[in-house]
């Protein structure tokens, strides 16, 4: 059981993990930078450790730091939270030589999965529904050119190190594919210190839609429906629902199989995603993500499951609090991710409320936004009883939201939910950039 | 802040569930923090550090190393870990108040991930005041001396 717990994390994930451990009566240690230190999560915790400066790579990724500070602060445990260490396996296996439990997966499976072409290849094992291609590591030069004359163009050349959109390009001629492989190889290698590539066909504007897995470590595994996150900008998420409008019920009882039957046969613990591309009413798989996401709201909304708190369940050795059985998917919920496009001071801050509405952020009139970070500030989730219901709902919220002195995403959000085609559910991936041709709003 | 404020402050820190407490206004910073209870693993030199005394630092926010009033320097720690003033619980602690130290001289060490760091004066200096209680945890940026530069 974890009763302390070091959140090695910042900004409206932190707080999010401070409201439940407050609930379930584990005394919380946050983590901060220099940049930080005023900020709510830094205020909210039982205690706070200041482990660095402003950059991250010296606070927020100071794998050292955030041990020591565990350590001596006494934490049974420590959360990594979303982005910075949450899928790095040399971080995880730190926490374990240290004494402590990591809130996620075994470093073994997060190594597996953060390894795109070896993530591909389990599931391909475990008679997952893949999207054509490679098989292995692809290169420039002859084979790559055969390889994707079998795929079938366009393909979409990847980063076996990747995985969140960075480092993606479409090739949709043979002309091309050379070329491209080259300058995408260099620019993995620059980004992940890997430069291996693989290839899958380019499905064009399919649906992105994940199903929310929870594990515990006594092999009990549930998953609670699905999410659609097809509402995204340069492979950026915007928008997340549950459920999906293009999912029928038969297509989430496999949806929901496969990715109960992945996670099962990796050994998976803990709260983590898998992700497919639907197109066509068929479901293909695409990555893995091995931590809790940001868009986990819209689950726990539709399911009534908290998923931090099962976390911290299985990661304390104890049973999952929810069986499959006991699993339903009640309504509809929606999320809109606010994010800032200026860093700076909060002079102004009214955050909306009333039936079915519920903002996560860390944002409060006088509060400082550094320039440092991610830039979601805010997240806005609203449930209702069908889909129409939440878009009024969230357009309603969406109004009455008020940030003042930095620059934000609002108008964007406002205007994507207004949209007759978002209105409908009758889009891909490609929505934002077709929709909103003019640019950013 | 007028002294008696700040022993009024203390007091009531002392008897708030409180692990810290930090209190700004304009340039002047006043941090309040109880000792954790003292670790059970080797706790070199007993010092007093008995229990929940508070340890009270007055200083700018400090980066690395910063102006106090009198033009002294504040020599704050650059890692999170354990702040002992000895090599060994009971040898003489590296530095006293009053010390002369040459550049390249140990001042403390910070045991992190059981790796003992040494901190070395970055320049001939003047212990002015050993501002962190020994074995105990201390944060990045948390006061450790202060110095006068010689």
């Amino acid at each position: 059981v974890i009763r302390s717990l070091l959140i090695a994390n910042r900004g409206e994930i932190a707080v999010r993990i401070i409201r439940t451990c407050r609930e379930m009566g584990v005394w919380t240690v946050v983590a901060y930078s220099e940049a930080d230190r005023g900020s709510l999560p830094v205020r909210m915790a039982d205690q706070a450790v200041c482990v660095g400066p402003a950059p991250a790579r010296d606070s927020y990724l100071n794998a050292r730091n955030l041990v020591t500070a565990a350590v001596l602060s006494r934490c049974d445990a420590i959360h990594p939270g979303v982005g910075f260490l949450a899928e790095n396996a040399s971080f995880a296996r730190q926490v374990h030589e240290a004494g402590l439990v990591f809130v996620g997966p075994d470093p073994e499976v997060i190594e597996l999965l953060g390894d795109k072409i070896g993530a591909r290849r389990s599931a391909a094992e475990l008679g997952l529904p893949l999207i054509p291609g490679s098989d292995g590591p692809v290169a420039a030069g002859p084979e790559s050119l055969a390889m994707a004359e079998n795929i079938g163009y366009p393909v979409i050349v990847k980063a076996a190190a990747g995985g969140g959109g960075k480092g993606m390009r479409i090739v949709r001629s043979p002309a091309d594919l050379d070329e491209v492989l080259k300058i995408a190889s260099h620019e993995a290698e620059r980004a992940f210190a890997d430069g291996t590539l693989y290839l899958e066909r380019y499905l064009e504007n399919p649906r992105h839609v994940e199903v929310q897995i929870v594990a515990d470590r006594r092999g009990g595994i549930v998953h609670l429906g699905e999410r659609d996150c097809t509402v995204q900008q340069n492979h950026q998420k915007l928008v997340e629902e549950s459920p999906s409008p293009v999912v029928t019920p038969e297509l989430r009882a496999r949806m929901g199989e496969d990715a109960v039957k992945l996670m099962r046969g990796l050994g998976y613990a803990g709260a983590g995603t898998v992700e497919f591309l639907v197109k066509d009413g068929r479901h293909y798989f695409m990555e893995v993500n091995a931590r809790v996401q940001v868009e986990h709201p819209v689950s726990e909304m539709v399911t009534g499951v908290d998923i931090i708190r099962q976390q911290l369940v299985a990661a304390g050795g104890e049973p999952l609090e929810v069986s499959q059985a006991g699993v339903r998917l009640d309504g509809w919920a929606m999320e809109c991710r606010i994010n800032a496009r200026s860093a700076g001071r909060v002079t102004e801050f009214f955050a909306p409320g009333g039936f079915g509405v519920r903002l996560d952020t860390f944002l409060h009139a006088g509060c400082t936004i550094p320039p440092h970070y991610d830039h979601l500030v805010a997240k806005l989730i609203v449930a209702g009883k069908d889909r129409a219901e939440a878009i009024a709902r969230m357009s309603r919220a969406l109004d009455e939201l008020t940030i003042g002195g930095i620059a934000t995403n609002l108008e964007l959000q406002r205007r994507i939910i207004a949209h007759p085609a978002f209105r409908k559910g009758a889009y891909g991936t490609g929505f934002i950039a077709d929709a909103f041709k003019e640019g950013a709003a | 802040m007028e002294l008696k404020e700040l022993y009024q402050l203390m007091d009531r820190f002392e008897k708030s569930g409180l692990w810290e407490l930090a209190w700004r206004r304009d340039k002047e910073t006043i941090r309040l923090r109880k000792a954790p209870v003292a670790a059970t693993s080797a706790a070199p030199a007993s010092v007093a550090t008995a229990g929940l005394a508070p340890s009270i630092a007055v200083s700018a926010p400090a980066p690395a190393a910063s102006r106090t009033g009198q033009g002294n320097e504040i020599i704050t720690a650059p890692l999170v870990g354990t702040f002992y003033r000895a090599p060994t619980p009971d040898a003489a602690p590296f530095v006293e108040k009053g010390d002369r130290v040459k550049k390249g001289q140990t001042l403390c060490i910070l045991e992190a991930m059981k790796l003992m760091n040494e901190f070395q004066a970055e320049y001939d200096l003047e212990i002015v005041a050993v501002l962190a209680e020994n074995a105990a945890m201390v944060e990045f940026g948390t006061p450790l001396f202060e110095v006068r530069k010689l």
